[in-house]
């Protein structure tokens, strides 16, 4: 057991019983929940995306910055053209980003096999998480006006997905573990896990399912990975070190979400705050994908 | 007696889980005190234990079966009873694993502390609960129970800790012997898996969560409770009792 899904699963166990003594969470409430965690502990695994990137390598900080900024620019402009083709592309490739960050402790390599869990885990997880929320994702669904959302997060189609997906994944965790990529033990926690975090999002309400998945299994695990990645030695003064290098990025990153919400309360952006948390959201994540699979890749060879 | 036993309703799955888990508690507990005499020394005070806890279970089953078929009420006080006195052994089995790795009876006294928290913590949040007159949640139930369910989820959580990544998993790790290491990681599953069914026996008390998503009666506390007590005291013996025999064998080889 990971130390990750050992606060996981410690988490769950805590907060579920409160959540239901609090009773129905609105999504106002959900989000004055979520919002904090993702913006302080979820943002800042993407924060020092500049310094895996040039790890090793004579290129300059500037330059990463700005193909960066580019790309960030590049997918809020498909917004703008094509605010479908941008979700769907988002939930793509977020559920392989979220598969291979689940498993890059495992694998040594990086099949064609492996490369399909990730990505039938993580369309497992957003389709169980759409699927066991329709009643908060219908609400979402009406401020966030563009054209097929409703079709797309349809209780048929997002049932079949997650069966299908769900299938797949528990296939080929059988298949990895006969050629023995996956030992017997590892089998049986990750379907645990994948059990867990679906029960918590039956239990939980949609955004506070998802911070306790994003925040504990996701964030903090590459955290961790970056940490380890950047300092051999494990000491105070290193953590330390870790911390300075996190906080440039991710101050400047809360300050401007924080900036860009204000121009909505402000009446100055005239979109909903779930569309908004969409588009940085998926934009931010566009770039750090492609800075991740570099970095899982040069991982694996230390 | 045996007028006792032919009451047991036909179409009452509690009232046959009580029998079943007292038999079969008596049962492993005679298989256990009859194979310690197999095993290695250092092996018997573990042996012993097992059988004490699944003993102990058999005989508050025996009184157990009775109330539940006599009142048709869940025997709650009878349940802790058993419990405090079983679940703390377990953690001694911990503790007797690790031993040879360097165990100190601190971590010995640590578990069992967090074990007493569980149960007593647990027993307050069920046998206090808030009920009207027709036995049906009273206010301030679920805050009742949600609140005494968190604070023995603290002392599980340690245990869990302890199990998979504390002092408990890096004893096993120390002790080098990968038939401790094997058996303290199965032990760890009961902890994760078997231990897990508690809580849900828990939510299915009178304002439990369980009770009042899925209009599940109050009665199935016990079903769940029977199960899980099935599972986790036999199974976590047999587990003992497989490392001392493997244990054995080889040391004989």
């Amino acid at each position: 057991m990971t130390k990750s899904i050992f606060i996981f699963i410690a988490v769950l166990l805590l907060s579920f019983p409160l959540t239901k003594l609090y009773g129905d969470f609105t999504l106002v409430d959900q989000l004055l929940f979520s919002f904090p965690l993702i913006l302080f502990l979820g943002l800042p695994h993407g924060a020092i995306d500049n310094v895996l990137f040039l790890r090793n390598t004579n290129e300059g900080n500037t330059k990463f910055i700005l193909v960066y900024v580019m790309m960030v620019g590049a997918y809020i402009s498909l917004w703008f053209l094509s605010p479908t083709t941008a979700y769907i592309l988002f939930l793509f490739f977020s559920a392989y980003h979220f598969g291979q960050s689940q498993f890059s402790h495992y694998v040594k390599s990086s099949n064609l096999l492996i490369k399909l869990l990730n990505f039938s885990w993580g369309v497992s997880l957003l389709s169980g998480l759409v699927y066991f929320n329709q009643s908060d994702i219908n609400q979402i669904s009406a401020s966030i006006n563009f054209i097929d959302i409703e079709v797309l997060h349809g209780e048929n189609l997002m049932f079949w997905i997650f069966l299908i997906s769900t299938t797949s994944v528990v296939v080929l965790f059988i298949v990895l573990s006969v050629r023995g990529i996956l030992t017997t033990e590892t089998l049986a926690m990750e379907l645990l896990v994948l059990f867990l975090i679906h029960i918590c999002f039956v239990l939980m309400p949609l955004f506070v399912g998802f911070t306790l998945y994003f925040v504990v299994l996701h964030s903090l695990k590459v955290l961790q990975e970056e940490y380890t990645f950047l300092f051999k030695v494990k000491s105070r003064s290193s953590l330390v070190k870790f911390i300075k290098l996190l906080a440039p990025l991710s101050i400047l990153s809360i300050f401007g979400t924080i900036a860009l919400f204000c121009l909505i309360y402000y009446e100055l952006l005239p979109i909903s705050y779930g569309y908004l948390f969409l588009i940085i959201i998926s934009s931010i994540t566009f770039p750090h994908i492609f800075v991740m699979e570099k970095f899982y890749s040069i991982s694996r060879k230390e | 007696m045996l007028l006792e036993v032919l009451t047991i309703p036909k179409d009452d799955p509690i009232a046959f889980t009580f029998f079943i888990g007292y038999m079969a508690m008596l049962a492993a507990s005679v298989f256990f005190f009859f194979e310690r005499g197999r095993v290695d020394d250092k092996w018997k005070l573990s042996l012993l234990v097992s059988g004490l806890i699944t003993g102990i279970a058999a005989v508050h089953y025996y009184y157990m079966k009775d109330y539940y078929v006599a009142t048709g009420e869940n025997p709650t006080a009878l349940r802790y009873i058993d419990w405090t006195l079983t679940v703390p052994l377990m953690c001694v089995e911990f503790y007797l694993l690790t031993k040879v790795a360097g165990a100190t009876k601190g971590l010995l006294w640590k578990l069992i502390f967090a074990s007493a928290l569980m149960l007593v913590a647990g027993y307050i949040g069920e046998a206090f609960v808030p009920l009207n007159a027709d036995g049906t949640a009273a206010e301030g139930a679920t805050a009742h129970s949600v609140m005494w369910g968190v604070i023995s989820t603290l002392g599980y959580i340690y245990i869990l800790y302890a199990a998979w990544a504390g002092e408990v998993a890096q004893l096993a790790k120390k002790s080098g012997n990968p038939v401790v290491i094997r058996g303290v990681k199965t032990l760890g599953w009961f902890v994760l898996v078997g231990w897990a069914i508690y809580p849900i026996g828990y939510m299915c008390m009178p304002g439990g969560w369980l009770n009042t998503a899925f209009g599940w009666e109050s009665g199935s506390v016990d079903l769940f409770y029977n199960i899980a007590d099935a599972i986790n005291k036999i199974g976590f013996g047999l587990v003992v009792y497989g490392i001392a025999i493997s244990s054995s064998e080889k040391k004989a080889a």
